[in-house]
């Protein structure tokens, strides 16, 4: 964080005081070190509350213990992951993007014989089965191939079985229909007592993997990245590194969703075209600059 | 040029004024100056004239008093007279030499003037002295002589005419000196016109000279003016004026306005740059880069640093956020304190600070070629009401100029402002993100409370359970007694009922067989002999009518025994004989049931038996043969050409654990029929078996009575605990093949059970007929006891269903019922509304769309108006492929849709969704 210029600064470090902040850099140094997950960019204030609400829960009385009880407890590390990685997502969120995605970018997405969209951050793949849904009524999910990843593998683990909650379901629909579906949601999904299960004809083209934004490389070239409502979690540093891991991974003229409130580094916006403003699609420019600014 | 004189405009008029003054006095001088010597002249003429005249007179008098005298004294000789002689001799001399000097510059005269002298001497000489004399001397006589001699005598007589000729020769004189004066005077006149006219034509040259010149420059100031104005404000043209006045003054001033202008525009195009630069900035470091590589070309700046004001723990402090040419981290420093240094200082002072001649050892400004040392420090503070929010330095090579250090100022306030707006900007962003990320906190922290209230409910619950539980088990344990007894009392008495229903089932069947076949067998028989034809009575085609006859009554016979032995299955009646078979008679015995229909087919027919088969094995030997014979007569029904062949072997493990999962790792008998027949298409395949648990026998029909063969002998199979596997390709044939496990003893549990649980349903069903569409296959019901907890959630739901297809009320009616939910029906949208207003307790509607009376649209909309059952789920049946129609449901206020014909599975799965309570639902 040693280079960094922006105002919320301040609120962290008068809110943190040093020793706690000493604390919390110490647990996250020891997380990495020890298990890889790299949380040293993410925004100070979510985390502590994260932290603080763990050490409530586990009746710890300082980071300090929790730090130890990390290090030493493998398992824990996983409630650790699951308090760090807020998996708060639905189907066919903000309705609006889904209806602009499908009639404003399916149409340009058409020519291509072959299609690869990367949900990165996919938490319980709530998004990507959407999205699965919608290209396979815009009759493009035969050709497209969609790489859901998420740095917890316990979600992906999750969203690999297609399984969502029945107490979910209504919304779902409800979401389905508002962001202009117009088929019947329930042909997709059979069930029993308590989940509903999406076909394999939906889920079939769909790669799980885990892939962690803040510490592994690019792993394909794609025509479409969605990353919705990651980033506001991650400071510059680390949004910096991830805007320039979608630049390399995108191909020419590829698009790129964030969420509704976020917005494009200010490097970045001349890399991109902003084909949506309001539903935050950006298209990659033709022309190759020099991304890397570090 | 400076120091030549000022020759003013007023100096020019005034020069051109005095020169013409100057002319006219000149010409009034000289026209004065003649006039006066006419005068003069005119008047010196006069008194001549005068003069003359006088002289003439007084010389003509002294003549004439002198010849008075001599002639008095001569007559008289009295002195007296003489007197008046010597006065005239005396004074005409004196008279006649004025009258000389009057006369003497007219040489006209001088002769009459001598000859008046002449005649006046003479006179006086010979005549009047002599004859005096002689008088005194009193020679009277001489005196006569000589008065008588007269005539030659010199006489003074002839002298007034000479006098006249003199007077005539002054007067002509005059008259001439009076012409030339007048041509003199008239010469006067004419150059004075001539003077007049000259000097007019000077007033006129220098007017035009002095106006020219003064005009002349104006133009060229004015003429500039407009050429600076007409050329959209080109503020680089300067005014030149050659002469030294007040226009070189007026253009002088202008230049400098326009010096001053042009540095203001200068001011203001670059201002006008760095705001327009700010636009579209969102975040400080590029605003600040972006100002320092704008502004530092425009002073000329080689070295640039950007620092803002930031509130830290610390205080406030100026960071350096942005730099220009700068040498990475040693160019300046990263930090300063409010106060510290020129730069904190200039903050805390809002002030410039301009410094030249820096000391060697000072910033250094670094080029490819080498490192220099900067002339000028300008360190400029950026202000927004009153507080200092950015300082920014630069150096240059060469001095600052006041109009940098003014552009610095102009742009400097306005900076402030871009400065406010970017962090305000940023702030927002963040506040934005921030609000954002919090709200999914929040969102997973409600989630998170959801579960756990949702857990704590849970455990309440089966808290409260458990101690309810532990009260019944308490008033349980003290009725234990009396109710074992009571249950057993039941038992009995259930089994003798049971017993005695299975007999009048048993009895009923058995009559049914009797009373059909009684009489079917009778018009076989009949039709037999007819067709035989013995007596030669009938005709050819009353004889193939008779065989018809036969042959449909066969088919009914055979149809007949199909549905006992199907309903005996599902009344659990169909006993099971479990023995040995001798599987070595088995290809015996079907041959003698099957090779004549081969043969009257013409199709050949193989069995194979594997070899290392066993001759003995364990299940009902009848129950086999059926099965086989129903697939073998299903072969050859839809076999024309090719063959058909029956295969006895081992099943594969796969085949096992694919099959009969139950009997993995066992040893499974494969009886195989394959044929060449029209085969079966792939989605028909299933309904070959499924058809009959799906209630709806129609589609069976179509296969005639081998499909309801096929259907016994699947049920036959799973009674003994096998299964038959079908694959299949049209046109080009079949395989049915039945895995068959060996039966030992206590194997056929599941069997059982399931029988058992056949024959429950049927007795709480009143429809006996109706038996096997009822009852699900067992399959289902074991389907159903793994599901036990679906059973939870549709059991006791109220369903309202508005159709009015009587056939669709009743298949969806049964299929509802089965699955434990109450039904209710409302033939249209009317009855369905009154319904719901005397019990709007109904947990789901199922809603058609096309209903007489009130379709389904009003219906919906109808429902929705009503406040109590906003949230109701409706679930639309819509007619398939009618997109509109599903828009409209979904405006009409359908929570889903289905569309028909339904299928059962996926109207199940979109119930339990809008039955299972919702997150966030009360």
């Amino acid at each position: 964080m040693r280079d960094h210029f922006y105002p919320h600064e301040r609120n962290d470090s008068s809110v943190l005081n040093e020793l706690e902040s000493i604390e919390i850099n110490l647990l996250l140094e020891g997380i990495y070190r020890v298990y890889g997950f790299d949380f040293r960019h993410y925004l100070r204030s979510s985390l502590q509350r994260r932290i603080r609400n763990r050490m409530n829960a586990e009746g710890l009385p300082t980071i300090t213990a929790l730090l130890e009880k990390v290090l030493h407890d493998a398992s824990f590390m996983k409630t650790l992951l699951n308090d760090f990685s807020i998996n708060v997502t639905e189907m066919y969120r903000d309705q609006s993007f889904f209806r602009a995605f499908r009639q404003e970018i399916v149409p340009l997405l058409r020519p291509y014989s072959e299609l690869r969209i990367w949900h990165a951050g996919c938490s319980t793949g709530e998004e990507v089965y959407s999205m699965a849904i919608l290209l396979h009524e815009e009759g493009l999910l035969d050709r497209t191939k969609l790489y859901a990843t998420d740095m917890n593998e316990q979600v992906i683990e999750q969203a690999k079985r297609g399984r969502f909650q029945l107490k979910r379901m209504q919304s779902f629909t409800k979401n389905y229909q508002l962001a202009g579906g117009n088929r019947e949601f329930s042909a997709y999904y059979t069930t029993d007592q308590e989940h509903a299960y999406f076909k394999p004809a939906i889920s079939d083209n769909i790669v799980f993997a885990q892939h962690n934004l803040a510490t592994d490389s690019t792993f394909n070239e794609f025509h479409v990245i969605l990353c919705r409502n990651v980033l506001i979690y991650f400071d510059t540093v680390l949004q910096h590194r991830v805007y320039n891991l979608f630049h390399e991974s995108l191909t020419q003229r590829g698009f790129l969703g964030i969420g509704s409130k976020e917005t494009l580094l200010s490097p970045f916006k001349t890399h991109y075209e902003e084909l949506m403003p309001c539903e935050r699609i950006y298209r990659k420019r033709l022309v190759q600059s020099n991304v890397n600014r570090e | 040029m400076l120091t030549k004189l000022k020759f003013t405009i007023r100096s020019k008029i005034a020069i051109g004024y005095f020169l013409i003054i100057c002319c006219l006095g000149a010409s009034i001088v000289i026209v004065t100056d003649r006039m006066a010597a006419l005068q003069d002249e005119v008047a010196a003429m006069t008194s001549l004239d005068i003069e003359a005249h006088h002289s003439i007179a007084a010389v003509r008098f002294d003549a004439v008093s002198m010849e008075n005298g001599q002639r008095g004294y001569l007559l008289t000789g009295e002195e007296d007279y003489l007197e008046a002689y010597n006065t005239g001799k005396t004074q005409w001399e004196v008279n006649y030499n004025s009258l000389y000097t009057y006369l003497s510059d007219n040489p006209n005269t001088h002769r009459e003037l001598e000859e008046v002298k002449f005649a006046i001497q003479s006179w006086v000489k010979e005549v009047a002295e002599p004859t005096i004399e002689m008088k005194r001397n009193g020679d009277e006589e001489a005196l006569s002589a000589f008065l008588q001699a007269n005539s030659s005598k010199p006489s003074i007589n002839d002298l007034p005419e000479k006098f006249e000729s003199l007077r005539d020769k002054e007067i002509q004189s005059t008259k001439l000196r009076i012409l030339e004066l007048e041509n003199r005077n008239r010469l006067l006149t004419l150059s004075i016109y001539i003077l007049l006219f000259v000097v007019t034509i000077i007033a006129f040259i220098i007017v035009a000279f002095v106006s020219g010149l003064i005009v002349r420059t104006i133009k060229q100031v004015s003429n500039t003016i407009t050429n600076i104005a007409s050329a959209g404000g080109d503020l680089t043209t300067r005014i030149q004026v050659k002469t030294n006045d007040e226009i070189r003054d007026l253009g002088e001033a202008t230049n400098k306005l326009l010096a001053s202008l042009e540095s203001q525009n200068w001011i203001q195009s670059r201002v006008a740059e760095v705001a327009t630069m700010n636009q579209g900035i969102s975040d400080l470091p590029t605003l600040a880069q972006s100002f320092l590589s704008k502004v530092a070309p425009m002073i000329g700046a080689s070295y640039g640093v950007f620092y803002i004001r930031k509130e830290s723990h610390e205080g406030q402090r100026l960071v350096r956020i942005a730099a220009y040419a700068s040498q990475g981290e040693e160019g300046g420093r990263s930090s300063f304190k409010i106060g510290e240094g020129l730069v904190g200082q200039s903050a805390q002072d809002k002030r410039f600070f301009l410094l030249n001649q820096m000391p060697e050892h000072h910033a250094v400004i670094t080029t490819g070629l080498g490192q220099t040392v900067p002339q000028s420090i300008l360190i400029v503070p950026i202000e927004y009401e009153g507080k200092v929010e950015a300082v920014v330095e630069f150096a240059s090579i060469e001095s600052f100029t006041s109009e940098h250090l003014k552009l610095l100022e102009e742009i400097a306030q306005d900076f402030g402002i871009a400065v406010i707006n970017v962090a305000g900007r940023m702030e927002v962003e963040r506040l934005l993100s921030e609000s954002q990320m919090l709200t999914e906190e929040l969102q997973a922290q409600t989630e998170e409370l959801q579960t756990q209230s949702e857990e704590l409910q849970m455990q309440q619950e089966e808290m409260r359970m458990t101690t309810e539980h532990l009260e019944e088990q308490n008033l349980y344990a003290q009725q234990k007694t009396k109710e074992l007894e009571k249950t057993k009392r039941e038992l009995e008495d259930y089994s003798a009922r049971l017993k005695q229903s299975s007999e009048y089932k048993t009895n009923f069947l058995a009559n049914m067989s009797h009373e059909l076949r009684t009489p079917l067998n009778s018009i076989l028989i009949l039709s037999q002999l007819l067709s035989d034809n013995d007596n030669g009575t009938l005709t050819e085609d009353e004889q193939g009518y008779a065989k018809v006859i036969y042959a449909s009554g066969n088919d009914l016979l055979k149809l007949i025994d199909d549905i006992l032995d199907l309903s005996k299955i599902e009344a659990g009646k169909a006993v099971l004989n479990i023995d040995e078979v001798n599987l070595t008679e088995i290809p015996e015995l079907i041959r003698l049931s099957f090779d004549h229909v081969a043969e009257n087919k013409g199709l050949p027919f193989h069995i194979h038996m594997e070899s290392g088969l066993p001759a003995i094995w364990h299940t009902d030997g009848q129950r086999l043969q059926q099965i086989i014979k129903n697939l073998l007569s299903n072969a050859f029904k839809f076999t024309e050409q090719g063959s058909v062949t029956m295969r006895l072997d081992w099943a594969s493990p796969i085949e096992v654990d694919q099959w009969l999962p139950m009997y993995s790792g066992e040893r499974v008998l494969a009886v195989s029929v394959t044929d060449t027949g029209i085969g079966i298409p792939l989605n028909k395949q299933q309904l070959i078996f499924e058809a009959f648990q799906q209630v709806d026998g129609k589609t069976n029909r179509q296969y005639g009575g081998t499909g309801l063969g096929l259907s016994i002998s699947n049920e036959f199979a799973k009674l003994l605990d096998g299964n038959i596997a079908l694959s299949s390709t049209p046109n080009e044939g079949s395989c049915f093949t039945l895995y068959l496990p060996n039966l030992l003893n206590g194997r056929r549990h599941s069997v059982q059970q399931a029988q058992l649980e056949a024959a429950a349903s049927i007795e709480e069903d009143s429809h006996v007929l109706m038996g096997w569409e009822q009852a699900d296959s067992n399959s289902s019901a074991a389907a159903r006891a793994i599901n036990g907890h679906e059973e939870l959630l549709f059991k006791g739901k109220r369903v309202l269903l508005a159709e009015d297809d009587a056939r669709n009320v009743y298949a969806l009616v049964k299929a509802l019922e089965n699955k434990g939910m109450d039904v209710i029906v409302a033939g249209n949208g009317k009855r369905c509304m009154e319904l719901l207003h005397a019990d709007p307790e109904i947990d789901l509607i199922l809603m058609d769309i096309m209903m007489p009376v009130m379709d389904g649209f009003e219906t919906m909309k109808a429902i929705r108006e009503l406040p109590q059952l906003r949230n109701m789920p409706i679930i639309a049946l819509t007619a398939k492929a009618m997109k509109s129609d599903r828009d409209k449901c979904l405006e009409a206020g359908a929570s889903d849709y289905i569309s028909k014909p339904l299928q059962m599975d996926q109207l199940f799965s979109l119930m339990r969704v809008w039955l299972t309570k919702q997150v966030g639902q009360s």
